[in-house]
């Protein structure tokens, strides 16, 4: 196990620094610069800007010295916002995307799963149709359109919650509404289908002959091999979510890392097209790892530490 | 290791993670509850937290949102509207734009200029204080204007100082800071040497790139402005609280020479960056202020509540004379001719924008007092047969058979995009000339229009200082600006004159006969002017929005 830990770790390693390399190779070779501007300016002025952030060193250097400034976690100062360095936008930034991330999560996954099974026990009836007919709404409305709605509905006509900005727990509730709703929905028809490929299985009508009340057939038997497909989806929603989302952040003005992955490559902030590559391929691939190790726990026969052997 | 064990394992990391979670939002819950002044209904109760701190003041609040994180607060470094809006009333240079948007006194109380025009002696005010309780002295604009030309500083407004002499020569490298010729004679007293005589350098003054720097609190501290803790101000208000990406306060600055004209006690300000979102809070009342979302332009447009004001911009189309067929005039000219601005402005781009018939924007005033606009007429028009006649006669000269092929380009913007589609349609039913869109994002674009690769392309201009040289200047032949191909010994010393003559009648005689010749030779065709529109809550008043320059809040007032 130990071995197998460490070979990943080694393969993450290398994952992480191919896309260093190739992130870099990308920015190189987008045209474009960071002080580009329409308003006056001239060449001595572009000049010192350049020099002050390296960027008229040779292609070379400028890649080493990004690989030192990863290797020493210290990204330097956004050239965009310049009297802040890369890592305090993101260790202000992300942990509030975790929050708004994890409260969704927990929202998306509970709901989901619990309207799956409901849907499942109920195939062809009335609340199959009724959730399900939902959950293909919930898939298809943006949720920049959610989130407008139940601002103008429940923010500007009906006055119940603030519209935006992060102060509070009650302006947690329409982000984190708008934001679940998309993933519930997918979690709920991802357990659905296979809740019920599961509940046909002989080992449930084994369980159920046996005499096991329904609840202890649901959750104890068929639950842990439904699941798994959403364990499957986790880690990419994981990483996702919790590293901010640009669009809810905008719309919401709340100050999460969401906005630098895209803005930083809008302006060729390449300090922070560095640290946000970094920050975000280093969660996914960890998250992936942990799901790995999740499918091991949940059914027995993946053997974990055979598959990186393969 | 068993499957139980390893099961647990993960349970206590996930407890761990999502506890480590729980107090990472308690903290992030927890600060600005402290100075938490944004609920609009409840604002006695949210007074009263704040009148703990500074109990002197009764809390009268306006809300405003500006968007975005400011750039910077070094007056050096922030080039740019959401920067330079705030800092302009935290800080005040020697002159300051007054109600008819023209340069008064600031810290500066009176100034003698030289008979040459070369040298300005400023007498700082007296009782110029910051905001620490130190005296604003002369040494602390030597330091600013020093620090902003020092090329380590890479200052994106550093040019704007090269009419000191020497500026240009350090901050090019070659010069260094003992030959900037600008001097604290005394503590009271600051004199400043020009390359030439500069009619328009006490309004230059106004912008937050001359601000002063407290160089004591600079000298210990030289990240001083990034925080609130050390933020030291000599302007309106001070600043009281910034929580970066979040919000910021200001308070009233008690040090500040003109606090009794002060209405406001606090000025909160969001950072919301959504046009809609911004609006709605204006609609609940969490927002004093806001922009019109562009969708919304018919239905706000005209209300009670709108505030429409001129800004010193304009947005036009520049030909590359190094490409065919725009090498020619004729042809440039029939383009121009083929445009129906009015239309562009009234159904396009909407929000109750201008067109434009000339480069310089509405708001210049003349030395007489009038405007320059007015003094110089329309330069252009629309006239779709005079169109068609200058084309056949382009191609003519040209010896064209057909016309080869224009890509119109402009950068990704709905609203650029709605222009270009008008323009294209215009010149193929005014014009037959059809033309093929091209779009890009705003950095391939630049480049490729600095490099002259683009034909025909859109481009924006905002000034930095009121006077009509700043737009006009972008077409000299060594000018960063140009992006045209054009090159004019005659327009060059037309500039030069524009900018160094003494007379000012004569000064802008030569700048009226600038744009003329931009016109005439249809370097650049004019589409609309900018504008200002702000949606202000009932009893908000005194905002002082100038066409050029940045928003002053010292004599706002909010009917409670």
């Amino acid at each position: 196990m130990l071995k197998y830990i460490l070979k990943r770790l080694l393969i993450m390693i290398i994952t992480l620094w191919v896309i260093i390399t190739l992130t870099f190779v990308l920015m190189v070779n987008i045209p474009g610069s960071p002080f580009n501007t329409d308003q006056a300016s001239n060449e001595t002025v572009q000049a010192n800007l350049e020099a002050h952030y390296n960027l008229d060193q040779p292609y070379y250097i400028q890649y080493l010295l990004y690989i030192k400034s990863i290797a020493t976690f210290e990204f330097g100062p956004s050239i965009k916002q310049p009297n802040q360095t890369v890592n305090d936008l993101l260790s202000r930034g992300f942990p509030i995307s975790f929050e708004l991330g994890i409260i969704t999560i927990a929202l998306a996954v509970v709901s989901g799963v619990l309207v799956g099974i409901i849907a499942a026990l109920r195939h062809n009836g009335f609340l199959d149709y009724l959730t399900m007919g939902i959950a293909v709404l919930g898939i298809s409305i943006p949720n920049f359109i959610l989130a407008t709605i139940l601002i103008q509905q429940l923010a500007v006509n009906l006055e119940i919650f603030p519209t935006a900005t992060w102060r509070s727990p009650a302006h947690m509730v329409l982000p984190v509404l708008a934001l679940a709703t998309g993933p519930m929905a997918i979690i709920a028809r991802l357990t659905r289908s296979t809740m019920l490929e599961v509940l046909t299985q002989d080992y449930i009508k084994m369980a159920k002959a046996k005499g096991l009340s329904p609840w202890k057939v649901v959750f104890k038997h068929a639950l842990r091999n439904a699941l798994m497909p959403v364990v499957t989806i986790m880690g990419t929603l994981f990483a996702g979510i919790l590293t901010g989302t640009f669009v809810i952040e905008q719309i919401f003005a709340i100050p999460g890392m969401g906005r630098y992955f895209v803005e930083s490559i809008n302006q060729r902030d390449y300090p922070v097209i560095m640290g946000t590559t970094v920050f975000y391929s280093a969660f996914l691939i960890i998250m992936l790892f942990i799901v790995d190790i999740v499918y091991g726990i949940l059914d027995p026969r993946i053997k974990v530490h055979q598959k990186g052997g393969k | 290791m068993s499957r139980k064990q390893l099961l647990w394992i993960l349970m206590a990391l996930l407890t761990a993670f999502i506890l480590a979670a729980c107090t990472a939002g308690e903290d992030a819950g927890e600060a600005p509850e402290d100075t938490d002044t944004a609920e609009g209904d409840n604002s006695g109760e949210e007074d009263d937290g704040a009148a703990a701190e500074t109990p002197d003041l009764d809390g009268k609040t306006l809300y405003i949102n500006n968007g975005q994180e400011p750039t910077s607060f070094d007056p050096s470094v922030g080039f740019d509207q959401v920067s330079w809006d705030p800092l302009n009333n935290l800080m005040e240079g020697l002159t300051r734009l007054d109600e008819n948007s023209e340069a008064a006194e600031g810290v500066a109380e009176s100034w003698d200029i030289s008979e040459d025009g070369l040298t300005y002696t400023f007498h700082l005010r007296e009782d110029a204080n910051w905001s620490n309780g130190d005296p604003v002295v002369a040494e602390d604009f030597v330091f600013a204007w020093k620090h902003m030309l020092d090329p380590d500083t890479a200052s994106p407004a550093a040019f704007l100082a090269y009419y000191i002499e020497g500026g240009e020569e350090y901050n090019s490298g070659e010069g260094s800071a003992d030959d900037v010729n600008v001097t604290a004679v005394d503590d009271k007293t600051l004199e400043v040497v020009l390359i030439q005589p500069t009619g328009f350098f006490l309004d230059l003054l106004t912008n937050p790139a001359f601000f002063p720097i407290n160089h004591q609190v600079a000298e210990e501290t030289p990240d001083w402005y990034a925080e609130a803790d050390t933020f030291v101000a000599n302007g309106p208000f001070m600043l009281e609280s910034w929580e970066h990406d979040s919000e910021m306060i200001f308070a009233k600055n008690p040090e500040y020479w003109d606090a009794d004209a002060v209405n406001l006690d606090y000025v909160h300000f969001s950072m919301v960056n959504n046009s809609n979102t911004q609006y709605q809070m204006f609609q609940t009342g969490e927002l004093d202020t806001a922009s019109i979302p562009p969708e919304m332009s018919d239905e706000l447009i005209d209300g009670d509540d709108v505030f429409i004001g001129e800004s010193g911009g304009l947005e036009f189309y520049r030909f590359n004379i190094t490409e065919e067929p725009f090498q020619n005039k004729k042809i440039r000219q029939a383009i121009s001719y083929a445009i129906n601005r009015a239309d562009i402005a009234d159904y396009v781009v909407k929000q109750g924008v201008e067109p434009a018939y000339g480069f310089v924007s509405p708001g210049f005033n003349t030395p007489d007092g009038r405007d320059f606009r007015e003094e110089n007429g329309d330069l252009v028009s629309f006239d779709p047969d005079l169109a068609q006649e200058l084309l056949e006669e382009g191609m003519q000269e040209e010896g064209y058979d057909e016309l080869p092929p224009i890509v119109l380009s402009y950068n990704t913007s709905d609203t650029n995009q709605a222009v270009a589609e008008t323009i294209q349609d215009m010149l193929s039913e005014n014009l037959g000339v059809d033309v093929t869109l091209e779009n890009q994002e705003w950095n391939v674009f630049a480049e490729a229009q600095q490099n002259l690769e683009l034909q025909f392309s859109r481009s924006s201009f905002l000034n930095d200082y009121a006077d009509p040289v700043n737009f006009l200047e972008s077409f000299t032949t060594d000018s960063y600006m140009n992006r045209t191909g054009f090159s004019s010994e005659e327009y060059d010393e037309l500039i030069q004159n524009g900018k160094s003559e003494t007379d000012e009648e004569r000064r802008y005689e030569y700048l009226y006969e600038a744009e003329r010749m931009l016109a005439e030779e249809m370097i650049a065709t004019p589409i609309r002017y900018y504008n200002v529109v702000v949606l202000e809550a009932e009893g908000v008043e005194g905002i002082l929005r100038h066409p050029v320059g940045y928003f002053d809040l010292k004599y706002a007032d909010k009917a409670e």
